[in-house]
């Protein structure tokens, strides 16, 4: 049951890239055209693995949320997944390494790099073998998708200068996280109190 | 994580947006304005491959973004830019690379 559930998921998953790839195929978008979606969907898959951990702690753990993170992970492997095709759509549209590398001192590019690479981890990591095999230190080198979430945000921030997007997919960690400190910080001084 | 763990990641974090924004030069704007006027006196688009041709430029796609052709394009050194042209004058206004400026015409402050 449960394998077939994840397969669904998975399904839903690949249809947006399925649709690129199309796209990209049938030549209605150029590779760059492809740059904007394949990214943004990266980044919105990454706001869906890192937003229910601080929701549950904030809010309690309910039946939604408990379901939220128990596939969670899959979110994660996806967006590095998207990520991944984004790199693919950018080999596609600069055709030569030499003019990859030209460019690769620019700010905007090398965000983009770092943040990909930083997101390796997490992904090459995120089996069931390697959570047991890590233990605690699972959680930690998890953490890296916070700064890659971040770079993700500024290296589209430094290709577009459009504040808009990267505000908006920056809001919902923000509110979670907040709501996280500040619901956690009543709950202690009500301890304290009490 | 004890509080000054946390305090060193927040200090290291901050100097490398710090860093970050000190390599920033010559920052692109998302909205570049012609001042083309009304739409009636503008060129045709098409005219700009000629003006890429003359640029050595291989065009990927032509567009009108605001009030300004948008012309995207490679340089014969394989660099990636978007170039702005006035729709009346087909004058290269501004050019980007990968979200910075690498061009400007004399005088051009949109």
């Amino acid at each position: 049951m449960i394998g077939t559930r994840r397969a669904l998921l998975w399904v839903a998953l690949a249809i947006p890239a399925a649709l690129m790839i199309q796209r990209f195929v049938s030549g209605e978008a150029l590779a760059m055209d492809l740059y904007h979606p394949s990214g943004e969907m990266a980044v919105r898959l990454m706001i869906l693995a890192l937003l229910p951990g601080p929701l549950a702690d904030a809010l309690g753990h309910s039946r939604f949320l408990r379901g939220w993170l128990t596939i969670r992970r899959n979110f994660g492997v996806a967006a590095f997944l998207y990520a991944l095709l984004h790199l693919v759509f950018y080999v596609l549209d600069m055709r030569m390494i030499a003019a990859m590398l030209d460019e690769v001192v620019i700010p905007g590019i090398w965000t983009g790099w770092l943040a990909l690479v930083l997101m390796l981890v997490p992904a090459a990591i995120s089996s069931d073998r390697a959570m047991r095999w890590l233990g605690r230190r699972w959680k930690s080198w998890q953490r890296l998708v916070y700064p890659a979430f971040l770079l993700a945000l500024i290296h589209w921030l430094l290709l577009d200068w459009q504040w808009g997007p990267a505000l908006v997919h920056l809001a919902p960690l923000g509110l979670a996280w907040t709501l996280r400190f500040a619901l956690r910080r009543r709950k202690s001084l009500s301890r304290s109190i009490a | 994580m004890t509080f000054r763990q946390n305090a060193k990641r927040s200090a290291l974090a901050a100097a490398a947006f710090a860093a970050l924004g000190l390599a920033v030069p010559a920052q692109a704007d998302g909205d570049v304005t012609c001042n083309a006027g009304p739409q009636k006196a503008w060129q045709k688009m098409s005219k700009l491959k000629k003006k890429a041709w003359l640029e050595e430029w291989e065009l990927l796609k032509m567009q009108v973004e605001g009030d300004c052709y948008e012309v995207y394009a490679r340089t014969k050194e394989g660099q990636s830019i978007e170039a702005f042209f006035h729709p009346v004058t087909l004058k290269k206004l501004v050019v980007f690379r990968r979200g910075q400026e690498i061009y400007r015409a004399d005088g051009f402050t949109g």
